[in-house]
């Protein structure tokens, strides 16, 4: 079929269709784009990440509107100006704060997703990459959000995090002092981390998302099996297992949309705080630049990799240790290589595996969430090491393993992991009970990991053959 | 095939999960402090006189030092459901512009010289602190010489403010217990005795605490009654949006055939 020819050539709509491939690009990107038919509940995520970023706009305009960027007038133009004098203020910016939470919460779970069903393996690691640069520009576009209503949390964090720089030796602080505007975080901070959070970091994102689309709408989407749809094709061309995006997944979205705004709009009307947790409690005191809080901490979403950053006894490479996820994440599509995308027909020890890469960062997070006490940072310093090791264990897995490769990875594995340790021991003073006491977390980890694939090794034997065809199944398949 | 479950298989997981528990639990008790217990509060938005009593107090005898930089006294007297004339009657604003905000007419350069720190502002006090924690506050200072101000507080340990109730409520000595303050062992003050009479009875005082606090809630959720209000109807839409989505979302893909294979199905 030709999707390039306009459908319809008369009255206004033909006039402009003529000129400007409006019907033509609906079809071939909507309404006879094919997707696998196989999305279950994982494939919501995505779309809406779209709609919330749309809503985080939108909310975002009239919050800039009535903000005033300047450390005398921010915190009472968001709590009197925006929550009080202005009509329907309140609901404004509580909308804009559970976005917030709301755009990292389903950003994770449309990268976990991604994970899960080898979503950035060939031909889609370019796709992956660009997620990998939004969730960075989001994460930007989240921190310089965070100092605008100026609370102490507020004022803390980014002093906190513009001091990162400072890790460098000679060069950091200049660096930081350019970057703030200021020696302190003050009104120059105030006034770029305003320009960049309304202007700059949402064009980039909104950028970033156009090529996450057109790189996904031109190498298709991968789906629940990791079978390619492309491969199995009719005699017209369009895939067995395929079906057009619309109406079929618009309306399935539309279900989606509803029953994300249930939820949503439940914490908006009735727990904006979200239990202290979407609100910090702290940043109902306004920034006092004489007064470091006890605790500063960041949001939820930050909060694993806030437990790496304290983890590590020293300020440049707890900075590396949690950039350093990110590059993992990034390098995911070099580490895992086995050719089967999908972790339904992988080993029952990289399923396990995967599963552990969650469960290490939920467990990171929860570490974070406590006081910065020298157990919680020795906690976090292991944990860390579990989910390094989820990543870094991963080419292990790209091929049936001999015994001898078994052991190898085994003995190297561990002795990595307790050399790490004698090092931070060498470079800080994490005392050696604490350490011993905890050490036994990625040791068993990569225990179970290796020694499992040694005692068992039916655990790392992947699917003997793949599905012809999408197969059905899950929720909302 | 069957097995029987035996508990000794599962000794050394058990074992395992035993040290797990230990050394977590072990990494919470390093900063523990002795808490004293909150007195229970329930605020009442709808108890209107309980509110307005509040507001007399607060505006009156808190505003000497504090301000609500948030709060304007016209949006105050929404709040509390009076008129302008009946709020200017009842409550008034200290010489200020009905539409003024509420503003101490203590300098905070001043209360800085004298108590070293400035007053918070109440404004969303009772966001940053629990009700019952604001109430426990309120009624629990008690005598300590060793303070400039000769009191201190069981739940604000070195408390900067000064006993404002003491005629009201009269002076208070603490209960005392052998605890620990951030990990260290010493002595901690868990609760308050009254130690002499004020002007008013214990449940006089109490009530009057329980009426400031549920009035600095009120002015900290000013949206919270109209929230509660529209909030089931909204998520009333969307539940209602959700089934006839997914009925159009049935009767769509009613024509898609979908394999008959299972994933888990294949390839063992």
């Amino acid at each position: 079929m030709n999707n390039s020819k306009p459908s319809k050539t008369s009255g206004v709509f033909g006039w402009i269709d003529q000129r400007l491939p409006i019907s033509a690009t609906w079809r071939s990107q909507v309404s006879r784009y094919p997707a696998p038919k196989n999305f279950n509940v994982w494939y919501f995520f995505g779309s809406l990440a779209m709609l919330v970023l749309v809503m985080q706009l939108a909310t975002g305009l009239f919050l800039a509107i009535h903000y005033q960027p300047n450390p005398h007038l921010a915190y009472w133009s968001v709590l009197r100006g925006i929550q009080r004098d202005s009509r329907w203020g309140w609901l404004i910016r509580y909308m804009h704060i559970v976005g917030a939470s709301a755009f990292f919460l389903l950003v994770y779970l449309h990268m976990y997703r991604a994970v899960m069903y080898g979503s950035y393996k060939k031909p889609r690691e370019l796709l992956w990459l660009v997620g990998i640069f939004i969730y960075l520009a989001l994460a930007a576009e989240a921190f310089l959000g965070y100092l605008l209503p100026w609370g102490q949390m507020s004022y803390w964090g980014s002093a906190v995090v513009t001091n990162f720089v400072t890790a460098l030796p000679v060069i950091g602080k200049p660096i930081a002092t350019w970057m703030r505007g200021s020696f302190v975080v003050d009104l120059p901070t105030l006034n770029r981390f305003f320009v960049f959070h309304v202007f700059l970091m949402p064009m980039l994102l909104l950028a970033l998302v156009l090529v996450h689309l057109i790189a996904l709408h031109q190498v298709g989407s991968n789906n629940p099996d990791g079978i390619e749809i492309h491969d199995n094709v009719n005699e017209s061309g369009w895939p067995r297992d395929g079906i057009p995006f619309h109406p079929y997944y618009t309306v399935k979205d539309l279900f989606g949309v509803s029953v994300f705004f249930v939820i949503f709009f439940w914490f908006v009307f009735y727990n904006p705080a979200g239990w202290g947790l979407l609100l910090d409690k702290l940043n109902y005191t306004p920034a006092n630049i004489l007064h470091t809080p006890a605790d500063i901490h960041p949001l939820w979403f930050f909060l694993p990799f806030y437990a790496m950053l304290r983890g590590v006894p020293d300020k440049l490479y707890g900075i590396m240790a949690f950039g350093g996820s990110f590059v993992l994440l990034a390098f995911l599509p070099l580490l895992d290589r086995n050719p089967i995308r999908s972790i339904r027909y992988r080993s029952v020890l990289y399923k396990f595996n995967v599963l552990m890469m969650a469960a290490s960062f939920l467990w990171l997070g929860w570490i974070a969430h406590g006081f910065a006490t020298e157990h919680n940072m020795v906690y976090g310093l292991h944990v860390t090491e579990v989910f390094y090791s989820t990543f870094l264990v991963l080419p292990f897995f790209n091929r049936q393993r001999t015994v001898r490769a078994k052991i190898i990875w085994l003995v190297l594995a561990e002795a990595a992991v307790w050399l790490i340790d004698v090092w931070m021991y060498s470079i800080h003073a994490h005392g050696w009970d604490l350490m011993l006491l905890t050490d036994w977390i990625p040791a068993l980890y990569l225990l179970v990991v290796f020694g499992g694939a040694l005692a068992f090794p039916a655990l790392t034997r992947d699917a003997a053959k793949l599905p012809e065809r999408l197969t059905a199944g899950g929720i909302f398949h | 095939m069957t097995q029987k479950y035996s508990p000794r298989r599962h000794r050394p997981v058990l074992a395992l999960a035993a040290v797990l528990l230990a050394t977590c639990g072990a990494a919470w008790g390093s900063v523990a402090s002795t808490v004293p217990p909150l007195r229970p509060i329930t605020v009442n938005l709808q108890d209107k006189a309980a509110l307005r009593n509040g507001a007399l107090y607060a505006v009156h005898m808190c505003v000497a030092c504090h301000s609500l930089q948030g709060v304007r006294y016209s949006s105050l007297a929404k709040v509390l459901g009076l008129s302008r004339a009946q709020f200017l009657a009842t409550i008034g604003t200290n010489g200020q512009h009905y539409h003024d905000t509420i503003t101490s007419n203590m300098p905070a350069a001043l209360m800085e010289a004298y108590v070293k720190i400035a007053p918070p502002d109440l404004t969303v006090i009772a966001e940053r602190r629990s009700p019952a924690w604001l109430y426990t506050y309120l009624t629990s200072f008690y005598v300590d010489p060793s303070r400039p101000t000769g009191v201190n507080n069981t739940v604000r340990y070195n408390v900067a403010m000064p006993d404002v109730f003491a005629s009201m409520q009269g002076l208070q000595k603490p209960v005392v217990v052998e605890g620990l303050r951030f990990g260290s062992p010493a002595k901690v003050a868990v609760g308050v005795q009254p130690l002499t009479q004020g002007t008013m009875t214990k449940a006089q005082f109490d009530q009057t605490a329980r009426d400031i606090v549920s009035f600095l809630y009120a002015v900290a959720h000013p949206h919270q009654q109209e929230r509660e209000r529209l909030g089931p109807w909204i998520l009333g839409l969307f539940l209602a949006l959700s089934i006839l989505t997914y009925l159009l979302y049935k009767l769509y893909w009613s024509r898609v055939i979908t394999s008959k294979e299972r994933w888990w199905r294949i390839g063992r």
